[in-house]
């Protein structure tokens, strides 16, 4: 089964799983950050037209820090995300899926001039599409990922249904999966939602809106509520 | 359309998380999708090479703008893919018609420059609508996607446009440096010269056709990932992979024999009747601590130990002692080449006025610099001394003068602590009864004497006759450096020092007369010197 997950196994016996983004996404969040980038640079040197030759080498001073290291501050502490990356719901972790450190979020950076080569970031784009956790070279030196930041989903509004007890030798997947149904009543069509549940009929022994009411409360029940 | 034969994971992903799957899908087939893209484009390019030869712009303008034709054939492939019948590119090319009949004029004019080219392009191929139906079911697609669809044409349209400028940027950098003085550049990048437009556009056409898997593939997930939430595409497969396993499960249980499960029945019943007690049906309770064991039990299985053989490179611990070993470090040498050599930029630097403060400082850098490299070389100097003198040969000699010693076999041999008259004194001794000190104080004086005026030295390691067997062997053999010594006094010393030694040790004092002469003799030798 083809995935772009990322599964971590903690020493404690522990799964954890991250969704690591793609080039497309963090080819969009490094022109955002160019973007910004190139208006705080542009602020600069309007602010520094007075002072002549002096602010060119502050100016250029000023370029150099940026380059380098506005992504290592906002990495390391503003919880591995650029405004860029934060624009896109990314983030970069260890991988180890730990925030990350000091030392790694300068190594990832300092090798984007790696992945730079021979032009217009050509090798990190190539390694990023090409590596199995879409990892630019730097990430790779610096053993980092860009994952999907879990954001916290807004509770849904469910319908209203007196919690039934659920059929035996549900597994968890499963159980998941009624519980998606009753949580998507407002995106799937009602037909469809019917044509799914019909298709339980040898274990519920019910059909059509029955099936569905039924497995709704099945739904319920195992999301915690009590009749 | 098998659902439950898709190849990748069916779960609710947000339209970026598609991309990124179109993007891992595509990789995993990218070889045969591109093919699949080229062998339909690079006969045409090559053909408009035939056909127009003067006019490669047109050419590849052309290739560009007939894309949505060349995708379709490996669009139609990966959903062949996806749902668990991959085709060759072979048996694919049969397709190439087929799928290109529909719609193959708008899609070529109307829709050409649509942002969502590769999002909407599975409604028009797969599912094969037209006109309102197409339209009506886009509006559903669209709501949520459109977005992520337009930012995936977007990126790698210029995806390809960087490409194609990193290629030639690592052209140039393979030129050797003595042949990229002789290139004419601006006719160059004018694009003057014909086959160097045509080499340009071919290297064009290449990154097309490697970039547009990914594109088609892309926009097939975002399709994907939008039918999986909106037909519940997850919940369908894991109802139906649920239903599949009950059923098992009852095959299974009807696959063993009936009678036998009665009999467990029946066994269990009557168990049931007979023992009484409801604890029985339970199992034992445990303690903790048995509950415990039974943890550590279980824990020390080897499915919660996995051993894992690392191998790499890293540094030895060297002991420090070895890492102070007296050498003159590398970065001393470096830094006092880099001194030498920095002291003739600091001469140059000196001529420009603007940058005058600049060589001030540097110059008292500099001026510290060499007060740090003189204290550092007296500092090393002096902590290897030793070692040094000792492998130029220039032993020290041995002090000559060594402090004399101001006792000898407990007496005190300083000539302070000896009386005015010594003879007297040793005579009034004498005669008062108190040999031992009379002698001694004889004795005492004549070493002192020695000593101080003949420079002996007598170590404390010498015992009394070696003192004057010393004293002899100077009377002897003298030499040119020490006051010599008489005859005379060496006999004295003989005779003194056996007297003494008689007493001292024997207790036999010698007679009056004998002290008298010794007393004579000392004051024929040292009684003048004062």
């Amino acid at each position: 089964m083809l995935d772009t997950t990322y599964n971590v196994e903690t020493p404690e016996g522990i799964d954890l799983r991250a969704r690591a983004a793609g080039p497309v996404p963090r080819i969009l969040a490094y022109a955002v950050d160019v973007f910004y980038r190139s208006l705080i640079l542009t602020a600069v040197g309007f602010a520094l037209l007075f002072a002549g030759i002096a602010g060119d080498g502050i100016w250029l001073v000023c370029a150099f820090l940026l380059e380098w290291f506005y992504p290592v501050f906002f990495e390391v502490l503003r919880g591995g995300q650029t405004p860029g990356k934060k624009a896109f719901g990314l983030m970069v972790v260890n991988d180890n899926l730990t925030p990350i450190s000091w030392g790694a979020s300068f190594v990832r950076n300092l090798l984007r001039f790696a992945d730079f080569l021979p032009f217009a970031y050509a090798t990190g784009i190539i390694s990023m599409t090409l590596g199995r956790h879409f990892q630019r070279l730097g990430d790779l030196a610096a053993a980092t990922l860009v994952v999907y930041r879990e954001e916290e989903r807004a509770p849904v509004a469910l319908p209203d249904t007196t919690p039934l007890p659920p059929p035996q030798n549900l597994r968890q997947q499963d159980q998941q999966a009624v519980v998606s149904l009753l949580e998507r009543h407002q995106d799937l069509s009602e037909a469809r939602q019917q044509e799914l549940a019909n298709l339980l009929e040898p274990i519920t022994r019910k059909k059509g809106s029955d099936a569905l009411s039924y497995l709704r409360s099945v739904g319920s029940w195992l999301l915690g509520g009590r009749g | 359309m098998q659902i439950k034969n898709l190849a990748v994971r069916a779960r609710l992903r947000f339209p970026w998380e598609s991309v990124d799957l179109g993007i891992a899908l595509a990789r995993k087939h990218w070889g045969k999708l591109f093919i699949a893209w080229l062998i339909p484009a690079a006969p045409l390019l090559a053909l408009c090479y035939w056909l127009f030869p003067e006019s490669p712009v047109l050419s590849i303008l052309l290739i560009w703008w007939l894309k949505p034709v060349f995708d379709r054939l490996p669009l139609f492939m990966i959903s062949r893919a996806l749902f668990g019948s991959p085709e060759s590119v072979r048996t694919a090319l049969k397709h190439f018609f087929s799928v290109n009949r529909r719609d193959w004029f708008l899609g070529l004019t109307l829709r050409r420059l649509s942002p969502t080219r590769s999002f909407d392009m599975p409604i028009t191929v797969l599912e094969q609508s037209t006109g309102r139906a197409r339209t009506s079911r886009i509006g559903v697609l669209h709501r949520k996607h459109s977005g992520a669809a337009t930012w995936l044409t977007l990126t790698l349209f210029h995806i390809e446009t960087f490409l194609l400028i990193a290629l030639s940027m690592l052209v140039f950098l393979f030129i050797p440096e003595q042949y990229v003085e002789g290139i004419e550049w601006i006719p160059l990048l004018q694009g003057d010269i014909l086959w160097v437009k045509w080499l340009y556009f071919s290297l064009y056409l290449l990154v097309m056709a490697a970039v547009a898997p990914f594109y088609i593939v892309s926009g097939f997930c975002l399709y994907i990932g939008r039918r999986i939430e909106l037909e519940g595409w997850d919940i369908e497969i894991q109802f139906r992979d649920l239903l599949e396993r009950q059923q098992r499960e009852q095959e299974s249980r009807r696959r063993h024999i009936p009678g036998a499960t009665t009999l467990i029945f029946l066994c269990s019943l009557i168990f049931g009747a007979l023992i009484p007690s409801p604890s029985a049906s339970a199992a034992p309770v445990e303690t903790p601590q048995q509950a415990q064991e039974h943890i550590d039990e279980i824990l020390a299985d080897e499915d919660f130990h996995q051993v894992r053989e690392i191998s790499g490179w890293r540094k030895k611990e060297k002991p420090e002692t070895e890492a102070a070993k007296e050498k003159i470090p590398e970065w001393l040498i470096n830094f006092i080449e880099w001194l030498f050599e920095n002291s003739k930029d600091k001469a140059e630097a000196e001529i420009d006025d603007e940058v005058k403060w600049g060589s001030t400082i540097a110059k008292i850098l500099e001026l510290l610099l060499w007060i740090g490299l003189v204290c550092s070389l007296g500092y090393l100097l002096w902590r290897h001394h030793e070692k040094i003198l000792q492998s130029l040969k220039w032993q020290s000699k041995p002090k000559k003068i060594q402090p004399a010693p101001e006792t000898l076999f407990g007496l005190d041999v300083r000539q302070s602590s000896l009386p005015d008259d010594v003879c007297a004194e040793v005579m009034r001794l004498w005669v008062e009864g108190d040999k031992r000190a009379s002698l001694g104080l004889l004795y005492r004086a004549t070493l002192s004497h020695l000593i101080e005026d003949f420079e002996f030295y007598f170590g404390d390691h010498l015992t009394e006759s070696e003192c004057a067997q010393l004293v002899q062997v100077r009377q002897q053999e003298p030499n040119e450096v020490q006051r010599p010594v008489s005859p005379a006094l060496s006999q004295f010393v003989q005779e003194l020092t056996a007297n003494w030694q008689q007493l001292a040790y024997a207790h036999r004092p010698p007679k009056e007369a004998q002290v008298s002469s010794l007393c004579s003799q000392w004051q024929e030798e040292f009684g003048n010197d004062r």
